[in-house]
Formats: structure tokens, C-alpha cells, sequence
């Protein structure tokens, strides 16, 4: 880890050695108590599509091959590289700082905004071309679980123009704030890795 | 600050007399709640075998029988007695959210979203249940149609629900008195999901995704029983350990340090 | 900027962009979209395994958290791949 020690501004976060940061829970435990609730809802999402796939492989797989799995693919990586900065943001925040969070966060924040973007650009010709959730079951768990995530992705981007305000405009912006609000979108993309592979990859 | 006496601490003759007890209020609205929410199960199962939900698909003349049967009778009979227990149950979550740091704007939309929600969840479906107990003669298209009218109206007045669960979750986690656990708070924003979860039963009428389906019935009922259970102890607490100052009908003795307790002055 | 690079976060980062793309270009069977494919399916979602532990362990700092911590979220990434893997394989 680079920037730890150095840059250290009084009042901004706790900035400590590294190796005193074990058995740290990053941010609001209730916040892990919602992550870990949430990742066991969709899994029981994601476990339901796989039982009932089971029973029509044929039409998942037909139903499937209407999807845009580009759209797809760059949406994963739009997630993955928001959540690399809020990572790297929440780093420049511990170690004091403040600048370079903001910038990464700012970053993190156009990646984030870019999915439901793109998600726009596969529903609205899908819907167009007559593909809407009681098309067949397929697309019934499609949209349900796609459209799920995405208040989870909206929920996301306002708790982090919160972390970014805060960061701003407060005197001691709060590191644990900075964390819950990083620990909830990684857990947006988390949700996102598993949807990716049911919905557009799985054959 | 003052000092604000717990509820163990006052003085013995408030402890006697269940009558003089100062929350009575808030305990009768609490406890209203099981026994309106066992009559409400004794209607909807047993008797009418409402729930589980039926099927959307049924046949015309299972629809027909249903609609005609005694059981169905007695389950509107009870549901239209019971009723104005309703306000009473849900006037308990209300006096702990008024308690809470955040604006008024949030108990008032639980209020407007517990009304809304129990007119179109539970009176609408009473009224078309009921036209079909009461009134022989109907012929079997119009009374599918208060079938699909009653069911529908149960499980997808998700809407107003929603407002009233979000309003509460949101009060919760913002509280910066912490009347309730921030985690009940994030419990209650899942069990608002469940709402929305039920939002395909107006598409589907057969699969997981139907009014009676594993996703939109049996999971949200998981998840919704669970968590009715739990923000009742939660709330069960709150109502034990708030101070007896506090109230709004307290007693003239502590009257003074609520007053104090208002102002910012200390004794 | 350079050690922005060598952030372990940025290579777990590129690894991840990686294995997004290969496991992209393993589904991209052509023409034959609509069949029944156990090796693709078993390579895409352990991939996606590995993606989320690797979010959940690095991102999410979950490699410094306690070890309750570390159990839940292992037992979820583990848990979940192994029921959806075995209800796709029972129903074939």
C-alpha cells in the first residue's frame, strides 16, 4: 500500500498503519447486517431461476439468445471499474486525503451512472421489439431481477452523492460513512457478477 | 439535562393499579394487534381458505362455488366486525415513530399509506368476497370478476404499502434518537421490496411470478411474517423502555421535567 | 499516476476485467446459441465465483474484516455456487 503515512490532514479519518487494520468491520455494522440480508434475498432470486430453468431448458436458452450480451459485458465492466475507484477513494480518505477521494469518487460516480444508461439502450429496443416480462418466464425473471438491481444501482448512486457531499463540504467528513456507503456498492456489483452470468452467459 | 426517570423507578403506586398505568394507551394498542391479526388468519385460512392464494386460472365453476360457499360467509361476517381494529394496530407503530428525531413528514405518510393500504387491501376484497357470499344472484362472469377484483386488490395494493414500509425504514435508519434498531430499519426497507416483488401478479397468471406464485406469495410471506414478528418485539421494547416523562398523558408530578426537558433548562 | 497502477487494488481490478472478458467470449458460441453447453456453464459461473470473492475480499475489505465476517460472505460465494451448479446439473 502506497499513500498511507504520508499526507496525513488532522480530522480527516483515521489514518493507521496497516497492519493494525485487521479484524476491522469497514463502516455501519447494520449496513453489513442489509448487505448480507440482501445477498441472501437474491440468492434465493438466483436459486429460484436456476430450479425453474431446470424445468425448460429450451426456453431460457431460446429467450436468452435475444439478449445483448454486449451491452452486457460493458455494463459489468462499467460496475467493476466504479467499484475500483470507490475503493480506491475510500483508501484516499483514510490516509487524509481529501482530494484525491473526491476525484476518485467523482470518477466512480460517471462509471456508476453509466449503467442504468446503457441498461436504457438493451430495454427499450428489447420492450420495443415486443420482449416484455410476460413474454415467458424467462424474461419474467429478466426484468424482475435486472429491474431489482437496478434500484439497488439508484439507491447506490445517491448514498454515494452523499459520501461526495460529505467529503466536500464537511470540516471531519466521517471515514465510517465513507465506508458503509463504498461497502453497499460493492455489494451492487457483487449482485450484478452473479446476474451477469445467469442471465447472458449460462448455457 | 435533567434526569428522566426509567419506568422502574417511579414511585410504587404507579406500579399497582393497571388502570393508572400511564401507557396504557399504547398497550392496548399493541396488543390489539395479535388478536387482530389471529382473527384476520382465522378468516383468511380456515374458514374461507383464502390463503394460501387461490389460483388466478381456476376453472369458472370452482370460481362460482367458491364465491357461493358458507365458509366464505362467515370469514366477510368477522372481517367486517373486526375491521376498525385496523387503526387501533397501527396506531402503536405510530406513537414510536413520533418519537423520532426526523420530520413529521414520515409518520404522515405512514399514516396516509396505512389507510390507503388497508381501504384497498382488506376492504375492497371484504366488498367482493362479500357481494358473492350475500348476494345469490350473480351470474358466473361477474362473479369471476369480483374473484380477480378481490384477489388482486389484496396482493397487488402494494403501493400504498410501500410508501408507509419506505417511510418507516427510512425513519428508522435515519432516527438519531434511536427509538428503534438501525437494523429493524434496513429489515423493514426488504420488507417494502416485498411490496414491489408483488408487482407481477397483474402480468402472470400462472408460475412463480402468479398472485399464489413461490416468488411473489410464498417468499414475500416469508419474508413479510418474519419481519412482523420481529418489529413487534422491537416495538414491544420501545414501548417498555420509553420514559415515563415522555408521554404525552404523564403524570402531573413529571410534568415539570418534561417541561424542562422541552426548554433545554435543567432542574 | 504510477502508483495508482501499482495499487493491488487497480491489478485485482484488471484481473477481474479479464476473466469479465474471457468468460464473455466463451458464451459467444456462434451460431450455436441455443444448446445446452455443461462446460461453458460450469466455466462462466465458477468464474463468476471467483469474481465475487475477489470483490468481496478486496473491494469490500473483507480480507482485514473478522473472521465471522469472513465465513458469512465465503459461505454465501460458496453456498450459492454450489446450489445453482447442482440444481442446472440435476435437471439435465
Amino acid at each position: 500500500m502506497t499513500n498511507v503515512a504520508e499526507g496525513f490532514t488532522p480530522g480527516v479519518g483515521n489514518s493507521r498503519p496497516d497492519d493494525s487494520r485487521r479484524d476491522h468491520v469497514p463502516g455501519d455494522s447494520s449496513m453489513w447486517f442489509f448487505v448480507i440480508g440482501d445477498l441472501l434475498i437474491f440468492g434465493v432470486y438466483f436459486v429460484g431461476y436456476m430450479y425453474f430453468r431446470g424445468q425448460n431448458h429450451e426456453l431460457f436458452l431460446q429467450s436468452q439468445a435475444r439478449l445483448n450480451l454486449d451491452i452486457g459485458a460493458i455494463n459489468t465492466v462499467m460496475l467493476l471499474t466504479s467499484s475500483l475507484f470507490v475503493a480506491l477513494g475510500t483508501e484516499a480518505a483514510r490516509a487524509g486525503n481529501r482530494a484525491a477521494a473526491l476525484q476518485r469518487f467523482w470518477i466512480a460516480l460517471a462509471f456508476g451512472a453509466a449503467f442504468p444508461l446503457l441498461k436504457m439502450f438493451e430495454w427499450i429496443p428489447e420492450i420495443s421489439s415486443g420482449l416484455t416480462p410476460g413474454t415467458n418466464l424467462f424474461f419474467m425473471y429478466y426484468y424482475v431481477m435486472t429491474g431489482m438491481h437496478l434500484c439497488h444501482v439508484a439507491l447506490g448512486l445517491v448514498i454515494m452523492g452523499f459520501v461526495i457531499r460529505n467529503l466536500k463540504t464537511s470540516t471531519t467528513p466521517k471515514i465510517s460513512f465513507v465506508e458503509t456507503g463504498a461497502t453497499y456498492w460493492h455489494m451492487v456489483d457483487v449482485l450484478w457478477l452473479v446476474l451477469f452470468a445467469l442471465l447472458y452467459l449460462m448455457r | 439535562m435533567a434526569e428522566v426517570p426509567k419506568a422502574s423507578a417511579l414511585p410504587a403506586e404507579h406500579a399497582t393499579s393497571w388502570r393508572k398505568n400511564r401507557k396504557l394507551d399504547q398497550w392496548i394498542a399493541f396488543w390489539s394487534v395479535p388478536f387482530f391479526f389471529n382473527l384476520f388468519g382465522l378468516v383468511f385460512v380456515p374458514l374461507s381458505w383464502m390463503m394460501p392464494p387461490r389460483s388466478p386460472s381456476s376453472t369458472t365453476p370452482n370460481i362460482v362455488d367458491f364465491m357461493h360457499s358458507h365458509n366464505l360467509l362467515i370469514a366477510c361476517v368477522i372481517l367486517t366486525l373486526a375491521y376498525g381494529l385496523a387503526p387501533v394496530s397501527n396506531a402503536c407503530y405510530l406513537m414510536q415513530v413520533r418519537r423520532m428525531s426526523v420530520s413529521p413528514a414520515f409518520r404522515y405518510s405512514m399514516m396516509i399509506g396505512a389507510i390507503t393500504g388497508a381501504i384497498v387491501g382488506m376492504l375492497f376484497p371484504m366488498f367482493c368476497f362479500g357481494l358473492g357470499a350475500f348476494r345469490p344472484g350473480y351470474s358466473s362472469g361477474v362473479l369471476t370478476m369480483l374473484y380477480d377484483f378481490g384477489y388482486l386488490a389484496f396482493i397487488g395494493s402494494l403501493g400504498c404499502f410501500c410508501v408507509m414500509w419506505m417511510a418507516f425504514g427510512l425513519a428508522i435508519i435515519l432516527d438519531e434518537n434511536s427509538i428503534l434498531p438501525k437494523w429493524l430499519g434496513y429489515y423493514t426497507i426488504w420488507q417494502y421490496v416485498t411490496e414491489l416483488m408483488a408487482a407481477p401478479v397483474w402480468i402472470v397468471k400462472s408460475g412463480p411470478f402468479a398472485w399464489n406464485g413461490l416468488m411473489t406469495f410464498w417468499f414475500a410471506m416469508t419474508l413479510y411474517v418474519s419481519w412482523q414478528i420481529i418489529v413487534y418485539v422491537c416495538i414491544y421494547r420501545a414501548i417498555k423502555n420509553q420514559p415515563e416523562a415522555e408521554l404525552d398523558n404523564a403524570s402531573p408530578e413529571l410534568r415539570p421535567k418534561v417541561v424542562e426537558l422541552r426548554s433545554g433548562t435543567s432542574a | 499516476m504510477t502508483s495508482l497502477i501499482r495499487n493491488p487494488l487497480t491489478i485485482v481490478w484488471a484481473l477481474l476485467t479479464t476473466i469479465t472478458v474471457v468468460s464473455s467470449l466463451i458464451a459467444l458460441d456462434g451460431g450455436a446459441a441455443h444448446q445446452i453447453n455443461t462446460t461453458v456453464t460450469t466455466a462462466v459461473l465458477l468464474i463468476a465465483a471467483v469474481k465475487t470473492q475477489l470483490v468481496i475480499w478486496h473491494f469490500m475489505e473483507v480480507r482485514r474484516a473478522p473472521v465471522w465476517l469472513k465465513a458469512t460472505t465465503s459461505g454465501w460465494v460458496v453456498g450459492l455456487f454450489t446450489l445453482l451448479l447442482s440444481f442446472y446439473f440435476v435437471s439435465l
